[in-house]
């Protein structure tokens, strides 16, 4: 039998076992697997177990109205408009959900035992979900290991230098040798010259990077207002780039997506179960159910009833911009992606592994300029791909051809022009 | 006295260093913030002030409006009426050429294909046979309901949403929905042995050019 049920729900089963079993002749105990294939291709779309969808949750459904009886079942998957007309209790669901379900005649009471059973043993929750272990925390437990053993090796030079300057000093009065008094290392103008020196070198290093480092922001990795992973989102989910950041095809820029493109997936999606445990960079524990929430409440969507969601009502969410290119400078998201090719991740970083994203690339001008005069650009445009723009510039097409050059890289089409990005 | 000062900065020092964090949360500042930070108002600058003032910088367009290059808004509601009419409308656009087939394969992948699959099984990664995070199974495009289906109520659907499915339309134009319809269309013909023989012929071409 199936395991796991509460008492009434197994004796109405048993009951109704063994009066579809005196009737039919058939067994009652359906198939589990053949009823979850069934459930995935004809119910699946509109019906979850659980939680209610386009239509009513289906676990338990044999504790409401006359569902233990699977004829009266069958009779309503069968023909719902015949069904409902004499049954006020469907009624009141087609006016609940808003739709009226589909039928599907092909059904038998052998597919409505099987979907029962796989909807009897999907209806009790997993015990014990498998949560995955986090990530071994990158500690810099070495930096600090050689940071101690230089402190302790600096301490026992000391010492030595002070056990040196005293035998020395013993010997000296043991041979009656008189010596001045020795000059303390901070007065010797050897040692305070070169401690200038390494002091000019050291800080002139750090203030030049400092200085450099001003106004770039390499690294920035701002708290969003909801923990958005992308590493769930694009790498274990697979959902491309361009599904929410489209506008990086056809414009300048690549757009934070509105509201209701989460919510394509998230009216459905309303926790966070199968994916791996979430921790922000504090290795605080985040709680992903708790975080879609947040998106549910911007869209102004509750999940007890989607059906009455407008999404005309939703509120941005202020998200946090992360790559900021200073005013003066023009860059076009298009121009690199679709007309160059260039991949997400050349500039963006891995991002599928990132759950908070930061800014990998520094960018500043000199990365831009060094990609421009290492990148080439697909002259190729007579296999009928490529971009038919460049058969403008006659001269490399025949420089190619002369095998005067190999290939045209971003530099020699003006990729190094001031005017190109400051204007 | 003077070693227990100097022990205590020291202390003090390692115990600022330590509490230093990788993780950068602040942006930082700028040389010259006039040119680094916009005057103008930006894609992503906020324009509450102007709304106090009763200017609605990002409203929605008029209804009806068409953008600049785009085709004629689709005329029907999304209500029960408009589904249903929906399977009259024939699909405004010519078979696809072996560059547009490409470029509607590639809508159909970012947009379509995580859920519905990139073979058109109903079997995308979000999905994936039941065990992937999304909890209703999207359409299998290749069963003989979806086969049979109109394509103006493909479009319909795309347009408004249906069921669980949200609507596209500020992700695809119109065009383009016209496109992965054709697209979804042509890749269903030729399963079925090419009852479609533009899209037999568009699905030949388009092999021939990529080999």
């Amino acid at each position: 039998m199936i395991p796991c049920k509460p008492t009434g729900q197994r004796l109405t089963l048993v009951f109704l076992s063994l009066f579809v079993f005196s009737i039919l002749h058939t067994s009652a105990q359906g198939d589990i697997a053949a009823g979850k294939s069934i459930f995935n291709s004809k119910c699946a779309s509109c019906h979850q177990v659980l939680k209610p969808g386009t239509g009513p949750a289906l676990a338990g459904l044999e504790g409401r109205h006359k569902w233990a009886d699977h004829n009266e079942l069958l009779k309503w998957i069968q023909n719902p408009a015949a069904y409902m007309a004499a049954d006020p209790y469907t009624q009141g669901l087609k006016a609940q959900y808003g739709s009226m379900m589909t039928g599907f005649a092909d059904f038998t009471l052998k597919d409505v035992e099987d979907v029962v059973a796989h909807i009897n043993n999907a209806s009790v929750p997993d015990k014990g979900v498998t949560g995955q272990t986090p990530a071994a925390e990158k500690s810099n437990s070495n930096a600090i290991i050689f940071g101690v053993i230089s402190l302790i090796l600096a301490i026992i030079a000391l010492i030595l230098m002070q056990v040196n300057s005293n035998l020395k000093k013993m010997s000296d009065d043991s041979e009656g040798i008189i010596r001045p008094d020795p000059v303390p290392f901070y007065r010797n103008k050897m040692y305070i010259a070169m401690g200038a020196l390494l002091f000019f070198a050291v800080a002139g290093f750090y203030f030049s990077k400092a200085a450099i480092g001003f106004g770039r922001q390499q690294n920035y990795q701002p708290v969003q207002p909801i923990y958005y992973s992308h590493k769930v989102h694009a790498g274990i989910n697979q959902i491309s780039c361009l599904y929410c950041h489209g506008s990086a095809w056809d414009s300048k820029h690549a757009a934070i997506p509105a509201v209701n493109i989460c919510m394509n997936c998230h009216k459905a999606i309303t926790t966070y179960e199968k994916g791996p445990k979430l921790y922000d960079e504090s290795g605080k524990e985040i709680n992903g159910t708790a975080e879609i929430a947040k998106l549910h409440e911007a869209a102004g969507f509750d999940p007890k009833n989607p059906n009455k969601w407008d999404g005309s009502l939703a509120k941005p969410v202020e998200w946090v911009k992360i790559h900021n290119l200073p005013d003066h400078v023009y860059f076009n998201h298009s121009q690199h992606v679709r007309a160059g090719k260039v991949q997400c991740q050349s500039c963006h970083g891995e991002i599928t592994a990132m759950d908070e994203v930061k800014q990998v690339a520094e960018l500043s001008m000199g990365w831009c300029i060094n990609c421009h005069r290492e990148t080439k650009v697909d002259f190729n445009y007579s296999a009928g791909k490529g971009n038919k723009f460049y058969s403008i510039y006659e001269k490399f097409h025949n420089d190619i051809k002369n095998k005067k050059m190999d290939s045209v890289t971003v530099k020699d089409i003006g990729g190094l022009e001031c005017q190109k990005c400051h204007y | 006295m003077k070693k227990i000062g100097i022990i205590t900065t020291g202390v003090v020092l390692i115990a600022v260093l330590a509490g230093c964090s990788k993780v950068r949360r602040n942006p930082g500042r700028v040389y010259m913030p006039d040119m680094a930070y916009s005057r103008a108002y930006e894609t992503y600058s906020s324009t509450e002030n102007l709304q106090q003032k009763g200017i609605h910088y990002s409203a929605k367009p008029v209804a009806g409006t068409i953008a600049r290059g785009d085709m004629a808004a689709y005329a029907l509601m999304n209500d029960s009426a408009g589904y249903a009419n929906s399977q009259s409308i024939i699909n405004p656009l010519p078979a696809l050429d072996a560059k547009q087939y490409l470029e509607a394969a590639r809508l159909y992948l970012i947009n379509c294909g995580i859920c519905h699959g990139e073979k058109l099984d109903g079997n995308g990664p979000l999905w994936n046979d039941g065990s992937g995070p999304y909890p209703a199974a999207p359409k299998n495009f290749m069963a003989a309901d979806m086969k049979a289906m109109a394509p103006g109520t493909m479009f319909h659907s795309v347009t408004y949403g249906k069921n669980l499915m949200g609507s596209y339309a500020s992700q695809l134009s119109t065009e383009q929905r016209w496109m992965v319809i054709h697209y979804i269309k042509e890749k269903q013909a030729v399963t079925t042995g090419g009852k479609d023989t533009t899209a037999a012929v568009a699905d030949t071409t388009l092999k021939a050019k990529l080999n």
